[in-house]
């Protein structure tokens, strides 16, 4: 247990001082991945796009309204990007989306050192947010998929939740420990972007 | 036939058949004394185990509920997109969109071989309990497994309870997996304001799936500690009141110390894992259910009785009519799917602070024969500054309770979306909130009993 104050990290006699287990928790890998809900998680594909679409409001209350329930559903910050070759190529309309929508959550370890199931809990948490997320947006009638692209911390860094520090990776705008979720949503729902990429 | 009701409600019918067929509820040894679940709830005859199989969705989709909820409960696709992927997957336009399908349905990991050895059940109570925070819960507990608090049915080789087959011998499962973690999450207070509105749906089917993803990401971690965990076994609401969590209301309701009625307690896990019981707790709802009733006052179908506690399959407690309150639904589809009313306006359903916890301490710190005087001076706080019924005006989401049930507009500022079908904003202007149906409505086709 430790003190965070910003990147200091003070140690702390705390609850895990006293816990003799808490250190497994956090960094002991799964023996079976299917004990650990993210890998569950990974393997949720979707459904299929509502042919009924609801009645949508513009794209800056929309993009708002996206906002509000990925805050609700745990995300720390959310950011939608405009991507700019989305019909640059020879991709047919049904492969091609004008937005991602990148997802961060809080996370009080960090996933890329602590592989243990309590470690991996942003993991789960990021893919819970977007699945849901891509799934709300395909009932309403759009299409979206939540899948893991090769340059989420790129996307999230044109989506203003940060900057890319020099090995790629998201220094988040704010001082909070967050978790770039693995998986982005991409749709054609019209949105209001916050960057472009 | 063991079970009896004192006073039969409308809908019981179905209720005072016997449960389960076999052995009346008796058991032996350690177990022969029922389990203490505090001053609430009594066991004061033998209990016939309730197999999952004679639970209301079952029973309604084998059809023993009517054609009408029959065609509710299957064929229907939810009016409100959210609702379509948080709530029940049948009511999606693709049960694939709904998270808690890939949840419940996703494979089951192995034991691990390598048992973490438990020398100190305390110390790892604690740890289960931080860890299931830590997971995303808001109240856990743990109970002594007792055979009463089991469903009837078969286990699984996965580890959970089926309906059908053989039923287990309760007593040795209990003493192979003698404990309960009961873990769950609790609705969001704003949003349940918004009782009988799409924006308390959202409350109760975001923390749901929120409390499915936690309980399956704790099932999974008690097996990386080599021992097992069974989910859907023990029954929730007996193993929350044994364990502590809270005491049962008027309205069948869980009450907890911190959140009130606003937590369903669906999900437990039974384990193996060396734990340390909780014992049950005395909030003072006893006292409060006594003089209350708000939620039978409010609630639309007559479902919550505002007499006294009946004696019901052994066991002495408010019963509720789940049946009228269950049979509302087709009827209300396109304005809500849970109607949340007796949690709204329970009083012990407030936010967590400090104000909430006085009230509670107080009532906890007065001797129970002097109970009365402070219950009916917190009520009157309650009525004066939370009103008797709420309607209080909600916005979320483009949500909007102020809009008339029927009447559709949208009241977002600045949206300049050509709405074809809804028509531009209206004036809809103070902060008074609409909840469909007015009690009046529905008086006609659900009688209070006696009444």
């Amino acid at each position: 247990m430790a003190l965070r104050l910003g990147p200091l990290r003070i140690p702390w006699p705390g609850a895990a001082a006293k816990d003799p287990y808490w250190d497994a928790f956090i960094n002991r890998p799964a023996s079976d991945p299917r004990n650990a809900a993210q890998e569950v998680l990974r393997h949720a594909a979707g459904g299929a796009v509502n042919p009924n679409r609801v009645d949508l409001h513009s794209p800056e209350i929309t993009a708002a309204h996206l906002r509000e329930l990925a805050a609700f559903l745990g995300a720390e910050r959310m950011g939608i990007v405009r991507l700019r070759d989305a019909r640059a190529d020879d991709a047919t309309e049904s492969e091609s989306y004008p937005f991602a929508i990148v997802c961060a959550v809080k996370a009080a370890y960090d996933p890329r050192t602590a592989p243990g199931v309590g470690g991996q809990t942003p993991v789960r948490d990021g893919r819970f947010v977007t699945f849901t997320l891509a799934a709300y947006i395909r009932e309403m009638g759009c299409r979206a998929t939540n899948q893991k692209p090769a340059d989420e911390q790129r996307l999230a860094a044109a989506a203003g939740l940060g900057t890319l520090n020099a090995d790629g990776r998201l220094v988040p705008a704010r001082g909070a420990r967050i978790h770039v979720a693995d998986e982005v949503v991409h749709t054609d729902l019209p949105l209001a972007p916050d960057g472009e990429a | 036939m063991v079970a009896t009701t004192q006073r039969p409600m409308p809908g019981d019918r179905l209720l005072t058949e016997p449960l389960t067929q076999g052995e009346p509820g008796k058991w032996d040894g350690e177990f022969a004394a029922p389990p203490d679940l505090g001053r609430t709830v009594h066991i004061v005859g033998p209990v016939i185990n309730v197999k999952p199989s004679d639970g209301p969705h079952a029973k309604n989709a084998r059809g023993e509920l009517g054609p009408i909820m029959f065609s509710h409960y299957r064929n229907r696709v939810s009016a409100d997109p959210l609702a379509r992927v948080t709530g029940g997957a049948n009511h999606a336009a693709d049960p694939k969109n709904v998270i808690a399908q890939w949840i419940n349905r996703g494979p089951k990991g192995e034991i691990n071989s390598e048992r973490v050895a438990v020398d100190d059940p305390e110390a790892m109570t604690r740890h289960i309990k931080r860890v299931a925070h830590f997971f995303g819960a808001d109240v856990v507990g743990v109970a002594r497994a007792h055979p009463t608090m089991l469903n009837a049915g078969q286990i699984s080789d996965e580890g959970t309870a089926v309906g059908g087959g053989e039923p287990e011998p309760l007593d040795e499962v209990c003493r192979k997996y003698p404990f309960i973690i009961v873990a769950t999450t609790a609705w969001d207070h704003d949003k349940i304001q918004a009782h009988r509105h799409h924006i308390g749906d959202a409350a109760y089917h975001v923390s749901q799936q929120k409390a499915g993803l936690m309980l399956k990401s704790l099932e999974g971690y008690i097996k990386e500690l080599g021992y097992s965990a069974l989910r859907g076994v023990a029954h929730g609401q007996a193993a929350a009141l044994a364990a502590g969590v809270g005491e049962l209301g008027r309205n069948g309701m869980i009450i907890t110390e911190k959140f009130g009625a606003r937590v369903n307690m669906t999900g437990t896990l039974m384990t193996d894992l060396p734990l340390a019981p909780g014992r049950p707790i005395d909030i003072g709802v006893e006292d409060y259910c006594k003089v209350c009733r708000k939620c039978a006052n409010s609630c639309p179908t007559n479902s919550i009785t505002v007499g006294d506690k009946v004696v019901y399959n052994g066991i002495e407690k408010y019963k509720i009519n789940w049946l009228t309150c269950y049979r509302l639904r087709p009827y209300v589809h396109q304005f809500w799917e849970d109607c949340l009313t007796c949690v709204a306006v329970c009083p012990y359903t407030k936010p967590n602070t400090w104000w909430r916890t006085l009230a509670i301490k107080s009532l906890q710190a007065t001797p129970i024969p002097a109970r009365g005087l402070v219950v009916r001076a917190l009520k009157a706080l309650d009525d004066r500054f939370w009103g008797i019924v709420r309607q209080k005006r909600v916005r979320w989401m483009g949500y909007d309770s102020g809009i008339k049930p029927g009447e559709r507009a949208c009241t977002i500022e600045g949206c300049t979306a050509d709405h074809e079908e809804h028509g531009q904003s209206r004036g809809v202007s103070g902060d008074f909130g609409y909840y469909y149906p007015l009690k009046e409505n529905t008086n006609r086709f659900v009688k209070r009993d006696g009444a």
